[in-house]
């Protein structure tokens, strides 16, 4: 009997170690993903699958590109186009579930892996995209393209493939490609520097203030800006250094640090300096200045735009975007700029009526706004956040979307238990269309953490294609909600609920999309256009009907009162004057530093800035959301000529959801099925414009935002 | 250093913008407004359990009833068998001091009614005291009832008291276990039973394997001094060794 025992117990530890030995060796990215709806095994994945599975991924991808390259076959549509669509599926296996974790899930494995992975890819992407033979199979096909009879959809997916070629300098001379590749290493050595300077120049100011200093703030701030100076102690060995922080208080131009010193602080000196040294960053004429490096930027981009055939490097961006030329942006943003001035001009007022109140004298200037407006704000549109959250639970507003997307497309969405995700705040919903059958998985993950990055954004794990059998999605939001306190419910603020409407508008997006080819669905299009999805859906989140049935209070089971969501509707309009026009100054000044032809010589980036700024008529207290120099995501990012993107964006959700408004219902069922076949199904496989024009009869109109930011005079 | 790291993370981004949709640039530009992250592991795993917890609460109010109950009877079972070896110890403790079934039955009786009074009062949140203090004077528990073991050859009257006083912190423990647990909030009374269940099934477990065993292998009564002292006193030293350690 004893024996017997032992034998057992035996033999299970030893198949024990057996078995875990054998997971440790199987890399689950060289598996089929067995699992319900294939969703990845995240417990499976560890972080050393990731490396070999990408080596592996960029191998087969090139090897599948040789085979289309070398078909002895004449290019047809199939045996290019196709095949280029099918290839790289590994590459994107293992490429989706890595983003995706890097940022949701991140570790400092993960980070490392990252930047090792990042020059690879870039070099693995250069040899396709400069890859002549491929270039010649598909212009063979795109020559061919009248005799081919190919839907309209296929039509699109070979224009769009031949252009990415030719964008990538396809159709140069050799001269030329060599002139092009030297012009983008460079352009590429002058935005790291930028990015450089501007970290090192936004670290590099600190306000240190002392106890008496402190005036105006708030506990919480002055706990924050006391922490602040305590980490730096920390983070130093020299006593000097201590000494410097010890017992005092820090504040910085990180916009979280300054902010709230702008709104409280009653030490209108102090104010002063910080937000000088936040507009100032780049600008300090020593050694981390920005403003040459940008000229620079600017200018090499118009050259390679006139080498590539566009007028300027705007041009050039634009041709791919739903706006065409920097005529029809100028003329979006002028439009605009005129009544958010205004509004901005009566906001100054506002202020400067408060100000005299008081007893001061001086003018308001840009480092009074936050204070001043801050006064208004109480005054006009006072609203108190927590006598709302009580009636938005996550769990609540939840259901509130869901209902909505199941008024106006018959969706449902079932929660699924049994399946185990990256980590066990995020949730998993099979969504089910009218007549039942599977559309998609979505996946919600909302609770902020240490090792997720900030901010909200939507992704997906497995992407949506009919090519070669019927592939559904599966989609991810991830926002930062605080997480709840014991075992209460999440409570959202209004702000988290418009952002969790946001996010799962481009969710609807992804899950809708229905197109054969995959490059082609959910999330695709254009950057002006994509946001359009997203922002559309949040005109529910604030629709008092909608609001209604999904706001009751966690505890007692009532409705958010009348009064309350009134008040909550207001409040959007607070403080629009500012935030227009600093946007739109913005966006205006990005356009102008890409519509400079090559031959341009700017010698100095701030007179060009101030130009600029002076042609449209910006007023002092204001400043463009980012200044030149310190203009990250034109110069150091992708936005260049499309920082406009969101303004135009919001035109288009303004008009489409007016649509529902003409029609009497926000629910009409003629108009949703409309807004799902011309739009939400559609993903890029159509121009944006015209996708609009279906649903809508027409091309976007710019009022119904002017209305929806009280930026039309009736404020 | 840093930024390279930020900008070559952009260009990742960039490269991978056909999977995101929302813009990946905010993660750069993220890291210029806000800073670097901070991994803290500690608070890493604390947010981990927090989590943990949240998700089981969801799963179990996903299911019907009797799966549910049957969860937390398994749960209470597992509290004992493997995870509550200081329980264990305990009711073994209990166990060697009998001379008599009559005897046992009746302490293991008022352990029971003891530790499940303090488990539910507990786990309403009406009765609270420290996790450490409570966990040492359990290990301190432990110790007494093998060092009485020892010490006198009949268990005393005032024996049951005691053994009442030490379920009602026992209990304590316990409720400690299944608030970090989770516990619905529509099936809470029944839970907590289903809960309490499985910790009686646990403890009775403890006892007729502790029997079987000592019949079995040993062919010996369990009340022989023989078994009683030497085992008594393994408990106590164990006892007091984790006495110690939760105290230090």
């Amino acid at each position: 009997m004893k024996r017997l025992i032992l034998i057992t117990v035996l033999l299970f530890v030893v198949s024990c170690q057996q078995e875990s030995k054998m997971n440790s060796t199987i890399n689950p990215f060289f598996q089929e993903w067995n699992s319900s709806f294939q969703v990845p095994p995240f417990l499976d994945i560890k972080d050393e699958h990731y490396m070999p599975a990408y080596e592996q991924g960029m191998k087969e991808n090139l090897d599948e590109i040789d085979e289309i390259v070398n078909n002895a076959e004449v290019p047809t549509f199939e045996n290019t186009i196709e095949e280029l669509e099918r290839s790289g599926k590994l590459l994107s296996k293992v490429g989706r579930v890595f983003s995706n974790l890097a940022s949701s899930n991140t570790n400092p494995s993960l980070q490392e892996l990252q930047r090792n992975l990042s020059p690879l890819l870039s070099a693995h992407y250069d040899k396709i995209s400069l890859n002549e033979g491929l270039f010649n199979r598909v212009d063979a096909v795109w020559k061919n393209r009248k005799n081919l009879d190919l839907t309209s959809e296929q039509s699109k997916l070979l224009n769009d493939t031949r252009k990415g070629f030719v964008r990538s300098g396809a159709l140069l001379s050799e001269a030329q490609k060599e002139r092009i590749s030297e012009i983008n290493s460079k352009i590429s050595g002058l935005s790291t520097s930028f990015g450089q300077n501007l970290l090192a120049e936004t670290n590099g100011f600190e306000l240190i203030l002392d106890k008496n200093d402190l005036d105006g703030l708030s506990e919480d701030v002055i706990a924050a800006a006391y922490d602040a100076a305590s980490q730096k102690m920390d983070k130093t060995d020299s006593d000097e250094e201590k000494e410097k922080y010890n017992n005092k208080y820090v504040f910085t131009p990180h916009r979280s640090s300054m902010y709230p010193f702008l709104t409280e602080s009653t030490r209108r000196d102090l104010r002063e300096q910080l937000y000088n040294s936040y507009v100032k960053r780049g600008d300090n004429n020593n050694e981390t200045d920005n403003k040459e490096i940008a000229a620079q930027i600017a200018k090499l981009r118009a050259q390679r735009a006139k080498i590539m055939g566009y007028k300027t490097h705007a041009h050039f961006i634009l041709d791919d975007n739903m706006l065409k030329t920097p005529e029809e942006v100028y003329d979006l943003l002028i439009k605009l700029w005129k009544p958010a001035v205004k509004r901005a001009k009566a906001e100054v007022a506002d202020m400067q009526a408060v100000a005299y109140a008081e007893g001061h004298n001086f003018k308001i200037a840009a480092w009074d706004w936050w204070h001043y407006s801050e006064k208004v704000r109480k005054e006009k549109y006072d609203l108190d956040e927590s006598a709302i959250k009580p009636y938005l639970s996550l769990d609540n507003v939840l259901q509130g979307v869901f209902n909505t997307t199941n008024k106006l497309w018959g969706l449902n969405f079932t929660e699924i238990f049994d399946i185990d995700l990256y980590h066990p705040d995020a949730r998993i919903w099979e969504v089910t269309d009218k007549d039942g059958s599977h559309l998609g998985i979505f996946i919600g993950d909302y609770f902020t953490r240490s090792n997720k990055r900030g901010g909200a954004w939507m992704s997906s794990f497995k992407g949506q294609s009919n090519l070669d059998g019927v592939e559904r999605p599966i989609v991810v939001n991830v926002c930062n909600f605080p997480a709840p306190v014991g075992d209460n419910p999440a409570l959202l603020s209004f702000d988290n609920v418009v952002t969790l409407f946001h996010e799962f508008g481009h969710a609807m997006h992804g899950t809708l999309t229905n197109v054969k080819y995959g490059s082609m669905a959910g999330t695709s299009g254009p950057r002006d256009f994509i946001e359009l999805p997203s922002q559309l859906l949040e005109h529910w989140a604030s629709e008092p009907q909608v609001l209604k049935s999904f706001a009751t209070h966690y505890e007692t089971g009532e409705s958010i009162p009348d009064e309350l969501i009134e008040k909550l509707l207001n409040a959007s309009k607070f403080n629009q004057g500012f935030i227009n026009t600093e946007y739109l100054a913005a966006s205006l000044l990005d356009m102008d530093w890409h519509t400079i032809s090559a031959d341009d010589d700017i010698k100095d980036a701030n007179n060009f800035e101030l130009a600029s700024m002076k042609n449209v008529g910006l007023i002092g207290e204001i400043a463009p959301r980012y200044r030149t120099t310190y203009f990250a995501h034109i110069f150091s990012g992708g936005y260049s000529s499309g920082y406009y993107s969101y303004v135009h964006a919001a035109v288009l959700d303004s008009d489409a959801f007016e649509a529902f408004k003409e029609a009497g219902d926000v629910f009409d069922s003629n108009l949703a099925s409309r807004l799902r076949s011309s739009i939400y199904s559609k993903g890029s496989t159509e121009e944006a414009m015209d996708l609009f024009i279906k649903f809508r009869g027409r091309k976007p109109v710019i009022e119904p935002l002017l209305k929806v930011r009280g930026l039309d005079g009736s404020e | 250093m840093k930024v390279i790291n930020i900008i070559l993370l952009f260009l990742f981004f960039l490269i991978n913008h056909n999977i995101h949709s929302h813009n990946p640039e905010d993660f750069m530009i993220a890291e210029i407004e806000r800073g670097q992250m901070n991994f803290e592991n500690e608070q890493i795993a604390l947010e981990y359990g927090a989590a943990l917890k949240r998700q089981r609460i969801r799963r179990l109010s996903a299911m019907p009833f009797i799966k549910k109950f049957y969860i937390f009877v398994k749960a209470g079972f597992e509290h004992i068998i493997p995870q509550g070896i200081d329980h264990i110890l305990f009711v073994l403790g209990l166990f060697f001091s009998c001379m008599t079934l009559r005897a046992l039955l009746w302490q293991v009786t008022a352990f029971t009614v003891a530790h499940s009074i303090t488990l539910i009062l507990a786990a309403q949140g009406l009765v609270q005291l420290r996790g450490d203090i409570v966990e040492a004077i359990i290990a301190l528990s432990i110790v007494w009832v093998a060092v009485e073991n020892c010490l006198y050859k009949e268990t005393s009257r005032w024996r049951y008291l005691i053994v009442f006083a030490f379920g009602l912190l026992h209990g304590l423990g316990f409720a400690a276990l299944l608030t970090q647990y989770g516990l619905p909030k529509d099936n809470f009374i029944s839970m907590l039973l289903a809960f309490n269940v499985g910790v009686e099934f646990g403890q009775l477990a403890v006892l007729l394997i502790a029997f079987i065993l000592i019949k079995l292998f040993l062919k010996k009564n369990w009340y022989s001094d023989e078994i009683k002292i030497p085992a008594s006193l393994m408990i106590a030293i164990i006892g007091l060794f984790w006495f110690i350690e939760r105290v230090v």
